[in-house]
């Protein structure tokens, strides 16, 4: 389960003639997330990605904790990416090996110390997920919707608890991005996931709307999807322009 | 091939006696082939290292194209140096130098491209445990190899999307148009893979 309390993000920036100031990222979000499937949705720039970087220690709160089963990844990291796989956007980011099968070698080089049991289990990986055949293709030769899958099996090759992912589908046409969707909530993990993709939002059990770094709103996907539709119509952006009204609602 | 690909080559399985061959025997074989070449900077020397290269690479049964062959921008890096040394009178050094150059690229393909990634790094860490006896980890000196493998061909490929980004501005003669966003990308690539690793644990203290 995924729990933040009270969770703020800062950071310092520098503006205009070099003065140091700080940017609120995150403020004030609490939440308790046992649900299966999580979705966050909010504008460009509204904290989702900070919101999820705080779940395996890639960010550090300001202020405020941060509960992964138990583990605070601010003292645990470690513990806390054991547990939790992490999606990025861009899969070029994340495959940092020349083919499929390489990289998820790598992912396993601590768990299996065989070499050919590590090259059979990494292809056991890629032939769950349908991937077997490309196993040994360069990254670049892949279309988009499969580097992604890729990606996704690196993360579920350690067997993670907890799976979290950034605005897969962002990059993807649609034919790419049904076939992420599926794979994604196709998981027994916990999955929470950030997205611009409304359909894909509304296949979660529960959604958070991030505003300007603040929890906007947190319940049922479809009244959340109206909820985010009705700000972004009224003009709401994460720049800095509230929406006459718009508060903070914690609890579904 | 893409650009991406194309420098050091990508791992093609095979049967051949190179495949076969032990990859500490194949590093050896880069090493012997190339050091002592570099060293002399003997234009025979260099032909007969490459000649070697080549055969070598033509016994791994590798598919010619992609053994042999390199971009149009290794080709203008290997023109220059023959030219340059040949406007100060010598030609011979700058052939002997891009020679050199080229035997090195071909001699690492042998190792590239007959030998699993994952087997390469674990040959990498074995032959640098003692630098686990002084307190540094072979582990992640293996991973930095292996990503120095992979990134390489990303940089190669991004600086021709910065090149093709600029032509379409119109901007192909300023250095600052091409340079700038190459430095950014490049930096901004390091940080993502930075992010990458640490999300996947890889250089967290065991």
């Amino acid at each position: 389960m995924i729990e933040l309390h009270d969770v703020s993000v800062a950071v310092p920036v520098w503006g205009d003639g070099g003065r140091q100031r700080t940017k609120q990222l995150l403020t004030g979000v609490t939440a308790s997330l046992p649900e299966q499937r999580v979705a966050v949705v909010g504008a460009n720039g509204s904290g989702k990605s900070t919101l999820l970087r705080l779940l395996n220690g890639l960010i550090t709160a300001s202020a405020g904790r941060v509960l992964v089963d138990g583990i605070d990844p601010a003292r645990d990291g470690k513990g806390a990416r054991q547990r939790v796989g992490f999606v990025f956007t861009d899969p070029l980011s994340q495959l940092v090996m020349s083919t499929p099968a390489d990289d998820i070698e790598l992912s396993l080089r601590k768990r299996i110390r065989d070499r050919k049991e590590r090259a059979a289990r990494a292809q056991a990986v890629l032939d769950e997920r349908g991937l077997g055949d490309v196993a040994h293709q360069s990254i670049y030769d892949l279309s988009g919707g499969e580097r992604q899958l890729v990606s996704l099996a690196t993360v579920l090759a350690i067997e993670p608890a907890i799976v979290v992912a950034d605005e897969p589908t962002t990059l993807l046409d649609l034919r790419n991005r049904m076939d992420v969707c599926e794979a994604l909530l196709g998981l027994p993990q916990q999955l929470l996931y950030a997205t611009h993709d409304l359909d894909f939002a509304a296949q979660a059990d529960r959604a958070l709307v991030i505003q300007e770094g603040r929890l906007s709103f947190d319940g049922p996907a479809a009244e959340a999807i109206s909820h985010y539709r009705g700000l972004m119509a009224s003009g709401t952006r994460a720049s800095g322009r509230g929406a006459p009204g718009a508060k903070a609602v914690g609890g579904a | 091939m893409k650009p991406q690909t194309q420098l050091f080559g990508l791992y093609i399985p095979g049967q051949s006696v190179i495949h076969r061959l032990p990859v500490g025997a194949k590093y050896l074989l880069v090493l012997l082939g190339t050091i002592p070449s570099l060293l002399a900077q003997q234009w025979w020397l260099a032909l007969a290292v490459l000649g070697i290269a080549a055969a070598v690479l033509m016994i791994a049964r590798l598919p010619v194209r992609l053994a042999l062959g390199f971009g149009w921008g290794m080709g203008i890096l290997l023109a220059l140096i023959v030219g340059y040394h040949s406007l100060y009178g010598r030609p011979l050094v700058g052939l002997t130098l891009a020679t050199n150059l080229l035997a090195c690229i071909w001699l690492s393909r042998v190792l590239t491209m007959t030998t699993p990634a994952p087997v390469l790094v674990d040959a990498l860490v074995a032959a640098s445990r003692p630098l686990d006896w002084v307190g540094l980890s072979s582990e992640r000196f293996g991973l930095a190899v292996a990503l120095m493998l992979r990134s390489i061909p990303y940089l190669v490929g991004l600086s021709g999307d910065v090149r093709n980004a600029a032509r379409a501005r119109g901007l192909e003669r300023n250095c600052f148009a091409s340079v700038t966003p190459f430095v950014i990308g490049a930096v901004a690539y390091a940080q993502r893979t930075g992010d990458a690793l640490a999300a996947r644990g890889l250089g967290d203290d065991d």
